[in-house]
């Protein structure tokens, strides 16, 4: 083997030994010691990511890509599914990333659920959760991509659940594996059509021998899941609830790594996509419509976590407008830097939550840049790195990934959606700073705000460092596998900066009106629409159970029970027998003049039809 | 009755049906008839009371019509083919008339009004014996002038078999419940006649041996309505257990014997490709076996109230002889094993 491919594989291998060795200890009946999330957990996945660094400075020097096949799973006559990782650009990149975001997020963990008494059961979940999406990030064939898929599923609905004495956790819970679900159904039908059609799941064999037929279905399954697991509009109420489990899982999975997995899809795809221009529209429009909402939805919310997650559904609708764009390279990089930032930005709300005893409602908050600096600094990083301040991490992704968009042959309407939502990002990130940092405290006196602990402040700094040097570092690089188009008229250059000022102004003079009453008759009807969230929820989650719930009632009792075996069965002979039979008994009148001329009337009858 | 004339009346019954069987001469056929039509009146009537009266004349006038158009009839076919012999196929003319004349006589829907209130108004061994003695002499002829226009003889099948269902599902009165049973039995002897006679007698002969059970079943509980027939299981225990058998097996049901002739008829009549007609008839006699069915229910299956006094007769021995309703239900519950030997014996 060569050598390079050599210690690309047994970099993966030994990271995977290294994350799943703590696991394995769980398994023995022996009880942890007190800091076996600090001692066991957090420093195996810091291993990891030392680990993992070796194969990402072989391939920025080398460049070289690799693909291992080993043990062969299952041999039928005509599809062979083998154990096979695909180290390439993507994989060899994010996994770094994952592992330093992760590493970050337990870190912080030992703090923030510190009080919980299972606490090692936790990181367990979120160990094998991190195992479950190094198997989807490195899979080389959908097989393999499936079980990472649904292990990635599954430990979101455990986490998302954790608090599971807390019936809202309990219905997240179920409302993110349901939107899920209906997005695997996608990812099996691409998969089905796949191993029927093309005889393969191996990503190089279904890239080569798909080049000459129709792949609109299996691509529209593909979007179906990418829809489903990244909230995409239509199947996204699930992600703004899941922020019903704890913060570090919100950080986890809802920020940086799960909901990236179906715009990770995608991205893995993108070959099959190229050169379908339905596919590319329906992406295009999806992901316009999905940021442009979401970004909506955000403005009026007025929980800190919900906030952070339709801001990161408004960037994974970003992401999907990229690979409409068929740009899955700049899509990727934004998955890249957009971990960084929004996993510091929903640090800081841990920590500011945790100061303020448990209180999510930036309304009671406010004045914190003084007695929290580190958590409102890092507030303000983040939330700067978001919104596409020049030369931060989120600057090279967002502002590369709205100029392509302004500089090609797209829909007027996405492009206008997708910029209209890029300024409501603005309005409400700084909405979220000027309520939380900003201002007077409007929280009770007795608040236990303390960020001195290590294990708070060292991930938020190395977030921190991450948000504002990885953007450079990951572009500086890498090789652009598309040429960018770099001239083009000034206005277009600057748009994405002029839309995020024009947003930040909007939004502190807005700001400035939360102590004045502008209008006496408010128009609420906006307002409301926004916090309902588009009335999405309220009206789908009734509505659909309900009408199967009919369905099946009229199924079940009324048609089966009642209709089948009651009223045309039994019922129906009775009620046919019944008026014949008192027929023939009621016409026994007594009279024999009658019997008789009816006998001479069957008589003459008789005759003459059998003398015809 | 004074006995001889109790012998001379049950003797001249017996003439007549036997001079009908003997006969091959449409006319002495017709006075076989009459001889036994007219023997039985006064037997009908012994009691004087008006129903048993009223029921008298209406048997007189049905059955006088229809012998009025038998004597019509073969005198047509003598007209017109100048022979008198029933051997001979008869004229489709005269056929049709004698048929319908024919089903007159023994009770075939659509002319059998007068059967159900003729035999209510009978005592039960007068009864029994129109049931039984009565149908075999028009039987008897009723084969002989097979084959005849069998789209009639089709229908007047199966109408009895409905009617005979239909009928007797409103009834309380066991008479006028045996009157529907032996319009719808005779419905299915009619239609397996046109194709094979034997098969009709062999319904006839499994017929008769039922009938005669129930009737005497009756006769010992001294019972003519259902409701009176639930008090027998203080009067006749071993007799209340054997009755849904005898019943049962007069609605068609395996393994009993009147299984039998049921499921010869549905052969042959499928053999001979009217799938349809077997399966309307086989349908009707789900009819009638739910009466036989509520009948044997109240009478068995339901241990009616009653006061004291009324629970002890079954300590008592009878007087009457119980021999002849022995072997009767014997034969109208068991003989379906021997259904090989039976339908051999009938030279089939």
């Amino acid at each position: 083997m060569h050598p390079t491919t050599l210690m690309y594989t047994s970099s993966l291998l030994l990271m995977f030994a290294v994350l799943l060795y703590p696991l394995l200890v769980t398994f023995t009946s022996l009880p942890l010691n007190n800091d076996w999330a600090s001692s066991h957990a957090k420093t195996a996945v810091k291993s990891a990511f030392l680990i993992s660094l070796a194969p990402l400075s072989l391939f920025l020097s080398t460049g070289m890509e690799a693909v291992t096949s080993s043990w062969t799973w299952m041999v039928t006559t005509t599809l062979d599914i083998t154990l096979s990782f695909k180290f390439d650009h993507y994989s060899i990149i994010f996994i770094p990333i994952a592992l330093y975001v992760t590493w970050s997020i337990l870190e912080f963990a030992t703090w923030y659920m510190h009080s919980d008494p299972l606490m090692n059961r936790f990181f367990k979940y979120l160990l094998t959760f991190l195992v479950a999406m190094l198997i989807l990030v490195s899979a080389n064939n959908l097989f393999q991509l499936f079980i990472g898929w649904e292990g990635v599923g599954i430990m979101s609905f455990l986490l998302i659940g954790w608090w599971h004495g807390r019936a809202d956790a309990n219905t997240a819970a179920l409302q993110a594996v349901l939107y899920n679900r209906v997005g695997d159904i996608g990812l099996i039908l691409g998969m089905a059509w796949l191993a029927t059609n093309v005889n393969s799941w191996d990503i190089q064999q279904m890239f080569i021998l798909s080049k000459n037929l129709d792949m609109t279905l299996p691509l529209l399954g593909l979007i179906l899941a990418a829809t489903g697991k990244s909230a995409q509009f239509g199947l996204h109420p699930w992600l703004p609830a899941a922020m019903e489990g704890p913060t570090p899982v919100s950080a986890l999975l809802h920020s940086s790594t799960m909901v990236v997995a179906g715009i990770f899809l995608l991205i893995r795809m993108s070959p099959l996509m190229e050169n379908n221009q339905t596919a590319l529209t329906l992406c295009l429009c999806l992901g316009a419509l999905t940021t442009m909402f979401t970004a909506t939805c955000a403005l009026t919310q007025n929980d800190i976590k919900k906030i952070v997650a339709f801001s990161t559904s408004s960037q994974l609708g970003l992401m999907m407008v990229t690979i409409g764009l068929n740009q899955p390279q700049l899509a990727f990089l934004h998955i890249c830097t957009h971990a960084f930032f929004k996993a510091m930005l929903f640090l800081c709300s841990g920590s500011v939550i945790h100061s303020l005893n448990d209180e999510q409602d930036i309304r009671k908050m406010g004045g914190l840049h003084h007695l929290a600096p580190f958590t409102s600094s890092c507030l303000t990083v983040g939330s700067l790195a978001l919104t596409g301040t020049p030369f931060l991490a989120g600057f090279f992704s967002k502002d590369a990934i709205i100029e392509a968009l302004n500089t090609s042959h797209v829909n007027a309407w996405a492009l206008t959606l997708t910029l209209i939502a890029t300024s409501f990002t603005a309005i409400y990130s700084l909405r979220v700073i000027f309520f939380v940092t900003m201002g007077t405290p409007r929280f009770l006196p007795l608040s236990p705000i303390n960020e001195n602990n290590p294990a708070v402040i060292n991930p938020l700094k190395r977030l921190a460092w991450g948000s504002i040097f990885g953007g450079l570092l990951v572009m500086l690089n890498i090789n652009l596998f598309k040429t960018p188009v770099l001239t083009m008229p000034a206005e277009l250059k600057l748009a994405a900066l002029a839309v995020s000022i024009l947003g930040l102004l909007t939004a502190l003079e807005l700001a400035t009106l939360t102590s004045k009453q502008f209008k006496v008759t408010p128009l609420r009807t906006p307002h409301h629409f926004s916090t309902s969230l588009g009335f999405i929820p309220a009206i789908i989650h009734r509505q659909i159970p309900q009408l199967t719930l009919l369905l099946g009632q009229k199924i079940a009792s009324q048609m089966v029970d009642q209709t089948w075996l009651e009223k045309t069965g039994p019922k129906a002979i009775a009620n046919a027998t019944t008026p014949l039979a008192s027929a023939t008994s009621n016409m026994q009148q007594g009279l024999i003049k009658t019997y008789l001329t009816l006998f001479l009337m069957t008589l003459v009858l008789v005759t003459l039809i059998s003398a015809t | 009755m004074n006995p001889f004339i109790l012998s001379i009346l049950l003797l001249s019954l017996g003439l007549g049906t036997t001079l009908t069987f003997a006969s091959s001469h449409w006319l002495l056929a017709w006075m076989g008839l009459e001889i036994s039509t007219l023997a039985i009146i006064p037997l009908m009537s012994q009691h004087h009371h008006p129903r048993a009266v009223e029921a008298t004349t209406k048997y007189f006038i049905t059955q006088a019509a229809a012998a009025a158009l038998i004597l019509f009839a073969s005198t047509t076919n003598a007209w017109i083919t100048g022979q008198w012999d029933i051997n001979f196929d008869l004229h489709f003319f005269p056929a049709s008339m004698l048929t319908m004349a024919l089903a007159l006589k023994m009770g075939l829907a659509p002319v059998h009004f007068w059967l159900p209130e003729v035999l209510q108004g009978l005592d039960l061994t007068t009864g029994l014996i129109l049931s039984t003695w009565q149908k075999l002499a028009p039987f008897i002829l009723m084969c002989q002038i097979m084959p005849v226009n069998s789209s009639l003889i089709t229908f007047l099948g199966v109408t009895s078999t409905l009617v005979g269902g239909w009928g007797g599902l409103n009834q309380t009165q066991l008479r006028k419940i045996l009157a529907y049973s032996s319009i719808a039995h005779l419905g299915w002897m009619i239609l397996v006649m046109q194709f094979n006679q034997q098969l009709a007698l062999l319904a006839l002969i499994i017929y008769i041996p039922m009938t005669f059970s129930t009737f005497m079943i009756f006769k010992t509980n001294s019972s003519t309505t259902v409701n009176t027939l639930a008090a027998s299981w203080a009067k006749t225990p071993a007799l209340t257990a054997i009755t849904p058998m005898i019943l049962l097996s007069l609605g068609g049901l395996p393994p009993l014997s009147g299984f039998m002739p049921k499921w010869m008829i549905l052969q042959e009549l499928t053999k001979q490709d009217i799938p349809l007609t077997a399966s309307i008839a086989a349908l009707s006699a789900l009819l009638s076996l739910y009466f036989y069915l509520r009948v044997s229910y109240a009478m068995t299956l339901t241990i009616s109230p009653n006061n004291l006094n009324a629970t002890t007769p079954w300590r008592l021995q009878t007087t009457a002889s119980t021999l002849p309703l022995a072997i009767s239900a014997t034969i109208s519950a068991m003989l379906l094993p021997l259904a090989p030997a039976t339908l051999a014996l009938l030279s089939l």
